[in-house]
């Protein structure tokens, strides 16, 4: 163990190697932390860092991860390590021409971004969506920390716009290799039927569940509720986002819109829960400010609702999210013009 | 060609947001690239568009109703067009210089060159290729100027936090800034058939 310790340090320190020290300093990380203790003030309080933001991230998300494997089979856990080698890769470049260490975002986007694909996605195709959400979702933006919008979304946006048909209409129905263009939100979409909501919180349908690791919702919600208590997700934005949906669902049935679907089913049915629970609610791409999260969450709630019965598509979720993603900063500096105002009268 | 019957309320929604003159059709992109380095001057040129598009693409309305239809001398209206615009910019151009100064100064050549923005010569076209009413014409112009006026003000505040990212040397500047749009515009596609225009 120590020479493995020694050698990955080495290696890390090595003058000769330049940038491609970087991989071996994450390594380091990865297994043995810090343990490097300051001597005179000030001291850390919490060793919470990026690195622990992650590993939370990742632990809220192995519910679903697991509910997908045993929905979908083991198929889903290939995804996840293609996702994680295309999207390695493209960290791993950057980190060495950047001559900068790497950074462990990628751990997270890899895992959700295969989460959120239908079970029927070929591997080349999540190649394509990792590569391209990296990329230009985060990397050309500096890198973690730095990117406006949620790269994993990004990514799934892409790959939604190049390939429509295999992204949104071949769902495999849970547990069996049934092909269908059927989930719950596509057939309350045609048909207006609504579907049983204990099926739903357990995401063992008849019909398409939808995608992989949205359709256990008893998972997410335990998952999103542990992200909440540590802090590492702040719970304004999930309790606005998911209480605007259901607000402007049950005022719209009031007066009878009937393309509107009754708020019970708009919280379980497509990527809702896990949309508001790890994306809408990633601390770099969410405004910093409170009333700033207030305010998106109430946003997006209203245009997950008007996409999802009025668009051509039958989810609204990911558009929604990118959207106000891109309003955020003026969000953010809307809210500070206003608090400086109040100061200083 | 009688008017298509779309209520004004949709229309307006339409305009500022499933249908954005910026992220949906592409028009006025020049000003809105080089102006959004700094929100306080894309607020100004935001409002000025708003204040032209509102104003020309009704004058243009009543210019090609009045004027140009009756004599039967449609095959002048790109040139009428362009000639009411860009009275309509200078006479703009002379007041603000008058009321607020630190604007004119901040807006510098870009507010002559409102003359040529795409935007405000698409948004007549638009107008009378769909053969819109006047009223209609009103909302459509002033609903094409406040999705202006948000889009520019998103990107430029986008852009303020995207400054002190270390953007790859070759991306600074206007590479970053076509592939945040790109972004936005991605997302824009979540509307598509949600709203209809015409």
């Amino acid at each position: 163990m120590k020479a493995i310790k020694n050698f990955l340090k080495q290696m890390a320190h090595n003058k000769a190697l330049g940038g491609f020290g970087a991989p071996f300093e994450t390594m380091y990380g990865i297994l043995f932390g810090t343990s490097e203790v300051t001597l005179k003030a000030p001291h850390i309080r919490d060793n919470i860092e990026i690195k622990r933001f992650m590993s939370c991230a990742i632990i809220a998300l192995l519910p679903s991860l697991a509910a997908s494997i045993y929905y979908f089979g083991w198929h889903m856990l290939f995804l996840v390590a293609v996702a994680y080698v295309s999207g390695g890769i493209v960290e791993v470049i950057f980190a060495i021409v950047r001559k900068r260490e790497i950074e462990e975002g990628f751990l997270v986007t890899g895992m959700i971004f295969p989460l959120v694909l239908p079970p029927t996605t070929p591997w080349w195709v999540v190649v394509i969506g990792m590569v391209f959400g990296v990329f230009f979702g985060k990397e050309v933006f500096g890198g973690t920390g730095r990117n406006i919008f949620n790269p994993a979304l990004v990514g799934r946006l892409f790959i939604t716009i190049a390939f429509p048909q295999m992204l949104s209409s071949s769902w495999q129905v849970p547990l069996s290799d049934v092909i269908t263009s059927a989930t719950p939100l596509s057939v309350y979409k045609t048909q207006g039927v609504l579907q049983d909501p204990l099926m739903m919180l357990l995401g063992n349908s008849q019909i398409g569940g939808g995608c992989m690791g949205e359709t256990f919702r008893l998972g997410i919600i335990l998952g999103g509720v542990f992200l909440m208590i540590l802090k590492v997700s702040n719970f304004r934005t999930p309790l606005f986002y998911l209480g605007t949906v259901a607000l402007f669902s049950f005022t719209a049935n009031l007066f009878g819109i009937s393309a509107i679907a009754p708020p019970w089913f708009q919280l379980l049915s497509g990527g809702l829960l896990f949309g508001a629970m790890f994306m809408a609610t990633d601390p770099i791409t969410s405004p910093m400010t409170n009333p700033g999260k207030i305010i998106s969450a109430v946003v997006m709630g209203i245009l997950t609702v008007l996409i999802r019965a009025f668009s051509g598509y039958n989810e609204g979720v990911m558009f929604s999210i990118i959207l106000t993603n891109a309003l955020n900063p003026i969000i953010d500096s809307i809210v500070l013009a206003q608090k400086f105002k109040v100061r200083s009268k | 060609m009688t008017a298509p019957e779309i209520s004004p309320i949709v229309l307006l929604f339409a305009s500022i947001f499933t249908s954005n003159i910026l992220l949906a059709n592409f028009l006025g992109m020049c000003s809105f690239i080089s102006i959004s380095k700094d929100i306080k001057s894309s607020n100004g040129l935001g409002l000025a568009v708003i204040l032209v598009l509102t104003l020309t693409s009704v004058l243009n309305w009543a210019v090609y109703h009045f004027i140009l239809s009756p004599l039967h001398l449609e095959y002048l209206r790109f040139i009428v067009f362009i000639m009411v615009i860009a009275a309509v910019v200078q006479v703009l151009e002379m007041v603000i210089d008058r009321v607020s100064p630190a604007l004119y100064m901040a807006l510098g050549i870009f507010l002559p060159l409102i003359t040529v923005n795409c935007a405000i010569l698409g948004v007549t076209l638009f107008v009378e290729i769909r053969s819109y009413s006047f009223i209609q014409t009103l909302v459509y112009g002033l609903g094409s100027g406040v999705g202006w006026w948000l889009a520019i003000l998103a990107l430029a505040a986008i852009r303020k936090k995207v400054d002190n990212a270390p953007v790859p040397a070759g991306l600074k500047g206007p590479g970053i800034t076509l592939i945040i749009i790109g972004l936005m515009a991605m997302g824009f596609l979540g509307f598509s058939g949600m709203l209809n225009v015409q």
